[in-house]
């Protein structure tokens, strides 16, 4: 069942839209991702459900009670936790206080206040630093903070609006899985605004992919990488060849279909669900450079098969980084080996047709 | 760091050692010299602490300050929050009103508030009128009056200091807070006001202080038990009389150590506390909301309120201005030019006074701030804190401890002040922070690579500060410079004690005309054309970008 319902969410700030009538549901328990280039509308969303926003239009209904149309509630009285993109710990409490200010304000006795803020402070690994003021606590401790502030109350939802995008590289990535596994184990429903693909990948039960106000893709990770439903997605999330063309004909018996391209009479396709392919019309196969075959010698057999010149190759310690042209098309390769032809070379690769899709232009 | 540096900063220090410090330790040593005798000692200072009098002064001055700061602190929370916070049309009018005073003269506010709430003022007469009241009732002379006019003098660095800081907030202090449940006032109290006292301390301190400054206003109200003006009254009517000379002059003394003390612990507590949280920089205008009716109605009559009472001192000043014999009367009669026309016959030298030294000065707060700004912003020559430090107390001294130690200083030893240089002199070192404190502003805001990529370019230092840094800090120097004459064409506190016959400025001639009790309308004439210059000045303020101000103005240092 659907704990956080969104309908027909839309929000303008001066005349341009941010939000354009979004729908949609979040599960009880479930850590869904709002991802996007900058301006596309997820901390927006994500401001709306927190009540930091009020919608021109829409509804938001958190477990089964209406945010907007029964009246508008207040952020504090929607249950939620939330943490800020910058932590937003104040500056001038120490962490205990911090972390307890939500608590003083209901009725509740000094001792459990204590108790509770025990429990959390040991949840997210801060015990001993209560009194320090946040000045004097690194940035991943002050995130903490934030977290163990969002916590403390049992919200219902959990809202976290970019909350790594501050920290460095190594302990962003740490993070990640400590947020993923605190909030699983908890079983708080979330959502989650980044804008960093990667992690998205890695934090989510299911991403929301929005583009310009509007949602383009909902699906899990996998169905988002393997099927993206647009360019947009597609080039968002990885890399991605984008090799216009024409659709020639579906193969008769297979899913696969015929493109006419620069380079190839008869590049074939893998059709994905969905997509119209009528003779003529216009699309992009689509293939990732990590599914780019190379080969030193020209294989035996394999369909797709071309040769191309290399433009530019990149050693990159894991992985071998290249750009292969083929009669004025560039394609992006990422190959996991060693290969003995340099820059200018001529070298065979193959676009498996399992691998290319077909997106429309 | 290169030679050149050390010199130019070398230079920097001689003219501070000349026209501050040489001054100022003159004045320190004529306080402490006993009357009638070659010697010196702390007798005088044994003597002021002993003294019922002077100690009295001291302690209504302290409860004047107190009150002073009460009163605009109250008055000016819920109006720097209205300007900060609230979405409402016509808030640039309001706040360039409201922020006036600032730019006024403190003696035309005194003056318009005994016109009109004078005992036989407009006020009264009004009210008398109508009936409601037998006799007038005492709006201004005494304690309260003094209280309240010096609270509106001072209300816009109250304002401006909470309005600097309640936008730099990071919004998300505050919704965080809304989200953990506080309501609006609580999360005021809890959040807001304590993340501005940075911001308010450094316009607190300044409001503090004027009561330690400001002597003609309690003069004017026949107030004298207090500090400055018993300074004033003892060093300027007194001369003769040796031992009251060195009383006033160990008031003068106390009263600067006062100011520089609580200058000084702020600019401590500020720097221990200044919040550096990890907002990589707000929204320009930070949190604005959307007030419901009644709270918007309710802002823009008090609004109205503080403007009107703002817009009481042009609007008396200039019915006094364009009339004659107004007594008795609640407003003016007979209508005429006649004030104006006084002026230009028997003094248009005040005016040109009034130009020539605020020009000179300003050429010479020019020279000495760009250079001052380029040492302490961009070179690590040592000495250059110090030198920050020094040019920054002088918002602290009050004027009447510059006027009075020029006039010890440069009689005898070095006799600048035989020559009329001395009033541009003294203006400028009034006045050094203003200019220096805005170029310094908007020079820290200067990306460093952009004069690194013209020194790697092959042009020498001096060229690139011309070619690259002086174009792209015009405006804040323009400001500057606006700004810094518009406080030198104000001056009184110090000009007021080494002017002579023939160096009046404009400001020096209202306080005659005043005090010679020749006829009101010319003071008030002279202070009526003071405003509209200082109000044209602020125009081309406004034209090049009011933006800088604020930021001068801010809280702290090096913003």
């Amino acid at each position: 069942m659907a704990f956080i319902e969104i309908r027909n969410l839309f929000k303008q700030y001066k005349k341009v839209t941010a939000v354009n009538r979004i729908n949609l549901e979040v599960k009880e328990g479930e850590l869904l991702t709002l991802l996007g280039p900058s301006g596309c509308g997820k901390t927006t969303t994500l401001r709306c459900i927190a009540g930091l926003e009020k919608p021109e239009e829409g509804d938001i209904i958190i477990d089964g009670k209406s945010m907007i149309s029964g009246g508008f509630v207040q952020p504090a009285k929607r249950g939620i936790g939330m943490m800020f993109q910058n932590y937003a710990v104040w500056p001038h409490m120490k962490v205990y206080n911090n972390i307890v200010y939500g608590l003083r304000l209901q009725k509740i006795s000094r001792k459990d206040i204590k108790e509770k803020a025990k429990d959390v402070l040991e949840l997210v690994g801060l015990q001993g630093l209560e009194d320090r003021y946040p000045g004097q606590l690194s940035g991943g401790q002050q995130q903490r903070v934030a977290l163990a502030r969002a916590l403390i109350r049992n919200p219902k939802v959990l809202l976290l609006d970019e909350p790594l995008s501050n920290l460095d590289a190594k302990l962003r990535e740490k993070m990640r899985f400590e947020i993923k596994s605190l909030v699983k184990r908890m079983g708080i429903t979330s959502v989650y605004v980044t804008h960093d693909q990667a992690e998205a990948m890695v934090i989510s039960d299911r991403i929301v992919v929005m583009e310009k106000g509007d949602i383009v893709q909902i699906g899990s990770p996998h169905d988002i990488y393997e099927k993206p439903a647009s360019r947009f997605v597609a080039d968002f999330i990885g890399a991605m060849n984008f090799i216009p063309g024409e659709v020639v004909g579906v193969i008769p018996g297979t899913n696969e279909v015929c493109v006419r391209t620069e380079f190839s009479d008869k590049l074939l396709c893998r059709s994905t669900d969905g997509n119209v392919t009528t003779p003529g019309q216009k699309v992009y196969a689509s293939i990732r450079p990590e599914d780019v075959e190379v080969f030193a010698e020209p294989p035996q057999v394999g369909e797709n098969l071309f040769k191309g010149t290399i433009a530019n190759k990149a050693y990159l310690g894991n992985f071998l980084f290249l750009f292969i042209d083929i009669n004025g098309t560039t394609i992006r390769v990422q190959a996991p080996h060693q290969l003995p032809q340099e820059e200018g070379h001529e070298i065979y690769f193959s676009l498996n047709p399992q691998k290319c899709m077909i997106l429309p232009e | 760091m290169s030679r050149g540096n050390n010199f130019l900063s070398a230079l920097l220090w001689s003219i501070i050692a000349l026209l501050v410090i040489y001054p100022l330790s003159i004045l320190i040593i004529e306080s402490l010299k006993v009357s009638g005798t070659g010697d010196s000692g702390i007798q005088n200072y044994l003597e002021f602490f002993q003294d019922t009098y002077y100690l009295k002064t001291f302690w209504n001055t302290l409860v004047l300050s107190t009150m002073v700061l009460l009163v605009t602190t109250l008055f000016g929370i819920p109006l720097a929050y209205i300007l900060a916070r609230y979405r409402q049309r016509g808030k640039t009018i309001f706040t360039a009103l409201i922020l006036l005073p600032i730019v006024l003269p403190a003696y035309a506010g005194v003056f318009a508030f005994v016109i009109f709430f004078g005992k036989f003022g407009t006020m009264n007469l009004l009210l008398m009128n109508a009936g409601l009241i037998e006799k007038p009732l005492n709006f201004i002379y005494g304690f309260h009056g003094l209280v309240f006019i010096e609270s509106l003098h001072m209300l816009p660095f109250i304002v401006l200091s909470l309005v600097a800081g309640f936008t730099s907030i990071d919004p998300s202090f505050e919704e965080a807070a809304e989200v953990e449940g506080a309501s609006g006032f609580r999360r005021f109290i809890t959040v807001t006001l304590p993340l501005c006292t940075p911001s308010y301390l450094a316009g607190a301190v300044m409001v503090f202080l004027w009561p330690f400054t400001d002597w003609l206003t309690p003069l004017i109200l026949g107030q004298v038990d207090f500090l400055p003006s018993v300074a004033y009254i003892n060093i300027a009517y007194h001369f003769t009389d040796a031992h009251r000379k060195y009383m006033g002059i160990v008031a003068v003394v106390v009263s600067s150590i006062v100011c520089i003390t609580l200058f000084l612990l702020a600019r401590w507590w500020v720097e221990k506390r200044k919040y550096t949280g990890l907002s990589k920089g707000t929204t320009a205008e930070g949190r604005v909301i959307e007030p419901g009716p009644l709270i918007k109605t309710g802002s823009y009559l008090y609004m109205y309120f503080i403007a009107a009472l703002v817009l009481l001192i042009p609007i008396v000043l200039g019915l006094s201005a364009f009339s004659r014999r107004w007594v008795f009367e609640p407003f003016p009669t007979y209508w005429t030019l006649d004030n104006f026309r006084v002026i230009m016959m028997e003094s248009p030298g005040l005016i040109k006074n009034s130009f020539v030294f605020s020009s000179i000065a300003l050429i010479f707060g020019v020279v000495f701030g760009l250079p001052a700004a380029y040492i302490i912003v961009r070179t690590r020559v040592p000495g250059k804190d110090a030198l920050d430090f020094m040019i920054t107390l002088m918002l602290a001294f009050p004027g009447i401890a510059i006027g009075v130690s020029y006039l010890l200083a440069f009689w005898k030893g070095i006799p600048l002040a035989t020559h009329w240089i001395i009033m541009p002199l003294a203006l400028f070192s009034r006045r050094l922070p203003y200019f220096l404190r805005i170029a310094h502003a908007s020079y820290l805001q200067l990306d460093i690579s952009l004069e690194e990529a013209s020194e790697v370019c092959g042009v020498g230092k001096f060229r690139t500060f011309i070619r690259i840094s002086l174009p792209l800090l015009i405006k804040g120097v323009l400001v500057g410079v606006v700004m810094f004459f518009i406080m030198a064409f104000q001056e009184i506190s110090t000009a007021i004690f080494l002017y002579r016959g023939g160096w009046e400025t404009l400001p020096i001639g209202i306080y005659l005309n005043w005090h010679r009790g020749m006829e009101f309308g010319i003071s008030a004439a002279m202070a009526f054309l003071m405003i509209v210059i200082t109000f044209i000045l602020l125009l081309i303020i406004a034209r090049i970008g009011g933006g800088v101000l604020k930021a001068a103005w801010g809280p702290g240092e090096g913003r």
